[in-house]
């Protein structure tokens, strides 16, 4: 064979590695380009998707706000539940149906929306409390402990209402959490105040033997 | 002068070589294009890795893997939903009204509060318009964010890291089970099951009943 073609040859076998070698980067690195689209199909169609942008409004935003003052069907709802007060005030009472699940609920809620500032256990130890503190920057305000005397003295409306329009400078949290689960919030947190302030009384009387059994067992002081 | 013709219509000795080398080539030259199109327009290769600049440098790194949020924190409405929702600037103020309260990071986060104008978040995942898909059906019936998002606590900025194409969907619809975990754990990233993920990706799937679709109008309707 001559020299000249089969040099060819290898270079084309060489050239022709590098396209897999292109490709194998792309696997392994991110990019910052969206993909192309060579064949369309009806991949975009036209119609908005939720949170797209949409130039026809004035602020871009393809979903349109309610109108001020707008109750969506079916989430129109007793005056006392929506805001936690009655003609006297602050509701004392939570006035939903207290359950098992509304409690677990609560739980589960408190500590995705409540737990980073105010911690698990509700003495205003959370991580992002701790880490702006850490920062120093003089705009930080404490977050409240729930188990000081005034916190503990707060009706069930007011926690309500705290959570629906924050208080003082604690922001408000009712754009993210619906009503009902604001009520579960505040059941589980008046059970966290309890169980800081717990005694062998609170104890049912079936298990507080085996308690104060274990109790002496360890130590007999705490 | 009859010399000279023979010479010029005899083909060369090397050409018998040629006749192997062309046969050799008509096999891998098809191959090698095969091979080319089906590794490099995989969405393995084109939609895996997308990682768009976002207009705020915000970090799931920071906010979920030190702060420790919870996923439903800011994308609220992940179970109730289709959509995952991202979430708005009012969410961000909630801390930063007060917490590096003056970063320049966070100039075009203040500009949106004071203006009411959205920040435009550049999307990441998009599946085609022509595709129904619903985060709650799969987040309240125990697939976890990891199995379709990865390891976002790690992540200082979102990428995709599954292709989403059609034959990933259907890989999971017809076996769930090594997916699978307690629905209340489901935003939890770094969840391992207690046992062999197949035996326990059976039990549970058992005890919740879950039947994922193939059906085409489960995706396309
Ligand atoms: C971004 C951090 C943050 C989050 C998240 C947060 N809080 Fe607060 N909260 C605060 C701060 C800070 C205060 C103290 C405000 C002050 O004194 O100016 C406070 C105060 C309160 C108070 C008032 C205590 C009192 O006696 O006046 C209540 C009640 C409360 N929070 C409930 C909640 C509940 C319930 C949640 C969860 C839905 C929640 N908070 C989530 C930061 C937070
Ligand atoms: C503090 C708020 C916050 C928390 C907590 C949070 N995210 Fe996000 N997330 C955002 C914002 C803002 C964006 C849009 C900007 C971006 O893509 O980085 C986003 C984007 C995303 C995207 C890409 C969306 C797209 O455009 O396709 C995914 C996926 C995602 N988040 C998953 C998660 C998961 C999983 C968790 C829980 C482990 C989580 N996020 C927790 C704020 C948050
Ligand atoms: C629950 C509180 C909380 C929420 C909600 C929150 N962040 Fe943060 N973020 C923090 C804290 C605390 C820091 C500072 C960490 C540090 O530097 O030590 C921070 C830091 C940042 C920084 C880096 C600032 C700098 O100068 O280094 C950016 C950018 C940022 N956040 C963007 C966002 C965006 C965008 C959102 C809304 C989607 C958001 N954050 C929601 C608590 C929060
Ligand atoms: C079964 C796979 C799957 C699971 C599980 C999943 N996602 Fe997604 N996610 C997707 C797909 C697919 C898209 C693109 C949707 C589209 O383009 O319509 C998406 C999009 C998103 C987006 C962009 C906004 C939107 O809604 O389109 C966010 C934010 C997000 N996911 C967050 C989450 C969070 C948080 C979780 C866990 C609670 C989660 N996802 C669980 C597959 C999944
Ligand atoms: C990691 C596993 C997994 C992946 C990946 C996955 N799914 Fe699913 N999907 C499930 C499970 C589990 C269910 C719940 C079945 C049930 O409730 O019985 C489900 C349910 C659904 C449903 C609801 C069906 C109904 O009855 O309403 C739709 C729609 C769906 N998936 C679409 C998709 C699409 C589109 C994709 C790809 C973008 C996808 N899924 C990827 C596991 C997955
Ligand atoms: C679990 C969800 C799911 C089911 C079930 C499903 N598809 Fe799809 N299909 C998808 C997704 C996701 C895509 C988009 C893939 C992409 O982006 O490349 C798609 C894309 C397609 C496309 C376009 C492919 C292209 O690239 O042009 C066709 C055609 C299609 N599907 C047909 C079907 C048919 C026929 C069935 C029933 C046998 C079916 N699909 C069932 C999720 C599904």
């Amino acid at each position: 064979m001559p020299k000249a073609l089969t040099y060819t040859l290898v270079i084309l076998a060489a050239l022709a590695l590098i396209p897999l070698a292109l490709i194998a980067r792309a696997r392994v690195t991110t990019s910052s380009v969206p993909r192309l689209h060579l064949i369309g199909d009806m991949d975009t169609q036209p119609y908005l998707k939720a949170q797209a942008a949409n130039p026809l409004f004035a602020d871009g935003r393809a979903m349109r706000m309610p109108v001020p003052g707008t109750v969506a069907r079916g989430s129109l709802m007793e005056p006392e539940v929506a805001t936690g007060r009655d003609g006297n005030g602050w509701l004392e009472v939570i006035p939903v149906p207290l359950t098992r699940e509304l409690m677990a609920r609560g739980r589960e809620r408190y500590d995705i929306f409540c737990a980073p500032c105010h911690g698990y256990s509700g003495y205003g130890d959370g991580v992002v409390n701790r880490r702006a503190e850490r920062l120093q920057e003089g705009t930080w305000t404490p977050v409240a402990s729930f188990h000081t005397e005034t916190a503990r003295s707060r009706p069930a409306g007011y926690i309500y209402n705290a959570i629906t329009h924050g208080v003082r400078t604690m922001p408000p949290y009712g754009g993210q959490i619906p009503v009902l689960d604001r009520w579960a919030i505040v059941a589980y947190v008046k059970a966290l105040q309890r169980s800081q302030h717990a005694s062998l009384a609170d104890v049912p009387p079936e298990v507080r033997m085996e308690l104060q059994a274990r109790m002496q067992g360890h130590d007999g002081t705490r | 002068m009859s010399d000279l013709g023979e010479t010029r219509w005899v083909f060369p000795r090397w050409t018998n070589q040629l006749r192997v080398v062309v046969g050799v080539l008509l096999v891998v030259v098809p191959l090698y294009l095969v091979v080319l199109l089906g590794y490099g327009a995989s969405p393995k290769t084109t939609d895996v890795g997308y990682a768009p600049e976002q207009p705020v440098p915000y970090s799931h790194a920071l906010h979920v893997g030190q702060l420790g949020l919870d996923c439903r924190y800011c994308h609220t409405t992940v179970e109730q939903a289709a959509e995952a929702a991202v979430p708005p600037t009012q969410t961000c103020m909630n801390c930063h009204a007060r917490v590096r309260a003056a970063s320049p990071k966070l100039l075009s986060v203040r500009e949106s509060y004071a203006t009411g104008l959205p920040i435009p978040w550049v999307r990441v995942h998009d599946l085609p318009d022509y595709v129904y898909f619903d985060h709650s059906a799969h987040v309240r019936r125990g697939v976890g964010c990891v199995s379709c998002h990865g390891r976002v606590d790690t992540m200082e900025v979102v990428r995709q890291v599954e292709p989403l194409s059609m034959g990933w969907c259907l890989d999971c619809h017809r076996n769930p089970e090594p997916h699978l975990r307690p629905p209340e754990l489901a935003t939890s990233m770094d969840w391992v099951p207690p046992e062999d993920p197949e035996v326990y990706g059976k039990r549970l799937r058992q005890q919740l009943g879950i039947r994922p679709s193939t059906e085409c109008w489960t995706c396309h309707r």
